[in-house]
């Protein structure tokens, strides 16, 4: 109840108006949303591309943070980044346990994503990649990410 | 002419002496609303201040706070979270009393 409480509340104003770049897919119920994000300066790295966000929310949201994963289809690629896995987990401090603050909700996780990507020259995956999208069966929240590095 | 009033009715309005449109950041509800879990706002769902000075219902914060992850910080600021107690202020006027300020032992 806590969680679609809130959940109304940011789809009102999600439906009402979203940042430039961000779009709202699908919010048929309170467990699981689609958003697309598009970054909209010019970066090669990302050009002509959208990307699609899976947040799956917990019945504590906003106490507890959304696990948020890129999903792949014909349309949409996983967007290159030193903190995205080919199998679109994303490791990003925001969405740690760690990181997670209540006060963040889906517009400003999708803000940060397109800012993280807006920002990153590098075409690359993190260290360890194949292994890993081979090997892990853990959910996004349970994996202990180290932070390698805060600069991108 | 000499009126005499025999009854009369009081109605008076209450409400947090917040800003009008503010919103506490974890819930989202209007501060002289309840947090989600609450029907009926007042003394029953009250607000905490914090020595950051933000603002959350209490039951909001408190949720928070029991989470291991929230490290006890304030989601705003994350600085720990401290509620701002009522008696500082009162301290503060003793102590420019010379006849109530306190020696330490």
């Amino acid at each position: 109840m806590f969680a679609s409480k809130r959940l109304s509340k940011e789809l009102s104003k999600l439906h009402d108006k979203l940042p430039p770049g961000i779009t709202l897919i699908k919010a048929d119920d309170f467990t699981e949303w689609l958003m697309d994000i598009r970054v909209i300066d010019s970066n090669p790295l990302y050009q002509d591309e959208v990307y699609r966000l899976k947040f799956v929310f917990s019945q504590t949201y906003p106490i507890e943070a959304p696990e948020v994963v890129f999903v792949k289809d014909e349309d949409h690629p996983i967007p290159w980044h030193p903190h995205v896995y080919s199998n679109g987990i994303i490791c990003l401090d925001l969405l740690d346990r760690q990181g997670w603050s209540p006060v963040h909700n889906v517009e400003s996780v999708c803000v940060s994503l397109q800012s993280m990507l807006t920002s990153n020259t590098k075409q690359e995956r993190p260290p360890g990649d194949e292994h890993f999208v081979k090997h892990n069966k853990q959910r996004p929240k349970d994996i202990n990410f180290v932070f390698h590095d805060n600069q991108v | 002419m000499k009126v005499t009033i025999k009854e009369w009715n009081a109605v008076a309005a209450w409400r947090w002496d917040m800003p009008d449109d503010d919103v506490c950041g974890i819930c989202r509800n209007p501060y002289d609303s309840t947090c989600s879990k609450c029907k009926f706002p007042g003394d029953e769902c009250p607000l905490l201040l914090g020595e950051c000075n933000h603002t959350f219902h209490m039951h909001c914060i408190f949720s928070w706070l029991r989470q291991e992850s929230s490290q006890e910080k304030c989601p705003m600021c994350r600085q720990p979270f401290k509620s701002k107690s009522q008696e500082a202020p009162a301290q503060g006027t003793q102590a420019q009393d010379p006849d109530t300020t306190a020696t330490p032992a």
